[in-house]
């Protein structure tokens, strides 16, 4: 959470977050450089640049595509939530692999020209009409812009300054990006690759990821809240029981206007907030309630569920919702109050 | 003038402008519209090469900060729908991807076989 912005936000649970990333990564290079050769069997020998290049572009494409991962996998199973804990981190460090892949590409196919090396690489291969030797690396360069975007504003600062929604609406390019990459490994180096190990580890990644997607967007349809009915007064919308929420937890009610209401049960008392946390949106209806504070299940940002407000010194609010109990029936307003308004818990 | 070089050129005037723009907001801007980056300056270095990235976009927000036309519900609001329509795309473009580059592979048999070449011989009159 913020107070001042710091330039890397780290903790305990991040480091050794980082520690196993990096330790995955070196033995993912290693093994590719130094003990692999002969088993991935590039099909003509190739030498040290190339098979670096390959190995950094290798292990861009596995770090993001467990990446993308991640997110369903924790929408399916919260065993995987931690690993969505500091993702962050691991999308940065994909892209400065993906950047190191570059640099050995460019300087090597592209350091003897004449001209500009950037303009080398544009006007080298511009056969977009055909499949076989398609300019690949221009998919690889889309890729590799989207993946820099998206490290580069990866700053807790960015998502305040361009709301969880912009900054989404830009993280969104990454599929595009995969898919493009996709197309820049198959159409680059599995058109040469004579190894099945290597085209069947590519194609199995990538047909992974689209099922976990597929998965969740089948198992969410419609799902993850109970949609509320208007009654009685206008203006008001029924979202559930007061039974139906637990003590310490929340229970996500979907209005008419699609927005998403949590409530919360706390000392037997019922309030109503925004279910899209502050920083990126999480499910706080999914949190709990921890030393009297709803906690995001995502990053653990905290909220003061009568105000909607981050225990000072930290500045993130969220809208509340005016509550009412009818028979045993929860209604709240459908219109939000302003992030931070206090509402007075409804005893239930 | 190709299009190479047109866009090598257009890349390089994208990034000084951002330049310039980052430094006017990073030192002008950002502590206006942001209680949290008031007295933080070791951050601002490490975001600068996101305003030269989107810096279209960086003004933009500006823009609605300073004058107060940030609609505050929309940061509520995300737009949940959009992931599994996107996956719905992405599950036919993926493996259509995939599968026409693997035909589109040649077999190494399928090549004519190299030849060595000769130098030319001397013609010796
Ligand atoms: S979304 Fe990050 S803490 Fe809630």
């Amino acid at each position: 959470m913020s107070v001042k912005y710091i330039p890397v936000q780290w903790n305990p649970n991040k480091w050794v977050y980082d520690a196993i990333m990096v330790v995955a990564v070196a033995l993912f290079l290693w093994i590719f450089i130094f003990i692999a050769p002969d088993v991935l069997n590039h099909n003509r020998a190739i030498n040290p640049q190339i098979r670096n290049a390959r190995a950094f572009g290798a292990c861009a494409f596995f770090m993001l595509t467990i990446i993308l991962m991640i997110g369903p996998l924790a929408r399916l199973d919260t065993r995987f939530l931690p690993l969505l804990y500091n993702r962050r981190h691991f999308g940065v460090m994909a892209f400065f692999i993906a950047l190191t892949h570059a640099f050995f590409v460019l300087d090597w196919y592209f350091s003897f020209t004449p001209i500009n090396t950037y303009e080398a690489l544009l006007s080298s291969n511009t056969s977009v009409t055909r499949l076989r030797g398609f300019p690949f690396e221009w998919l690889g360069l889309f890729a590799l812009l989207v993946m820099g975007v998206m490290a580069l504003t990866s700053h807790d600062f960015w998502l305040k300054f361009l709301t969880p929604r912009v900054w989404k609406a830009l993280h969104f390019l990454v599929y595009p990006a995969y898919a493009a990459l996709v197309g820049h490994v198959a159409l680059g180096v599995l058109q040469d690759a004579q190894s099945p190990v290597m085209i069947a580890s590519f194609g199995a990644a990538a047909g992974v990821v689209v099922l976990l997607h597929v998965a969740v967007a089948l198992k969410e349809r419609g799902g993850g809240g109970d949609a509320a009915a208007e009654a009685g007064e206008p203006g008001w919308e029924q979202v559930c029981q007061a039974d139906d929420v637990r003590e310490g937890f929340g229970h996500i009610g979907i209005l008419a206007s699609g927005e998403r209401v949590a409530v919360f049960r706390q000392d037997g008392k019922l309030s109503a907030i925004s279910n899209a946390c502050a920083h990126q949106n999480g499910p706080l209806g999914e949190g709990r309630i921890i030393d009297c504070l709803v906690t995001c299940p995502w990053h653990g940002f905290q909220y003061d569920v009568t105000t909607g407000r981050s225990p000072a010194p930290f500045t993130e609010k969220v809208p509340t919702y005016d509550l009412k109990l009818v028979d045993g029936a929860v209604f709240v307003r459908s219109e939000a109050n302003p992030p931070g308004t206090y509402v007075e818990p409804v005893p239930a | 003038m190709t299009l190479a070089a047109l866009l090598v050129q257009l890349a390089g005037i994208w990034v000084w402008i951002g330049v310039a723009v980052a430094v006017v907001f990073l030192t002008i801007g950002v502590g206006r519209i942001d209680e949290d980056a008031r007295g933080a300056y070791v951050f601002r270095p490490l975001v600068a090469p996101g305003v030269i990235l989107i810096w279209p976009i960086v003004l933009w927000r500006w823009w609605l900060l300073e004058t107060g036309r940030d609609a505050w519900p929309l940061r509520h609001r995300p737009q949940r729908r959009f992931h599994g329509r996107a996956w719905m795309v992405m599950a036919v473009a993926v493996p259509l991807i995939f599968i026409a580059a693997m035909l589109a592979r040649q077999s190494q048999s399928d090549l004519t076989a190299p030849v060595l070449l000769s130098p030319p011989q001397e013609v010796s009159e």
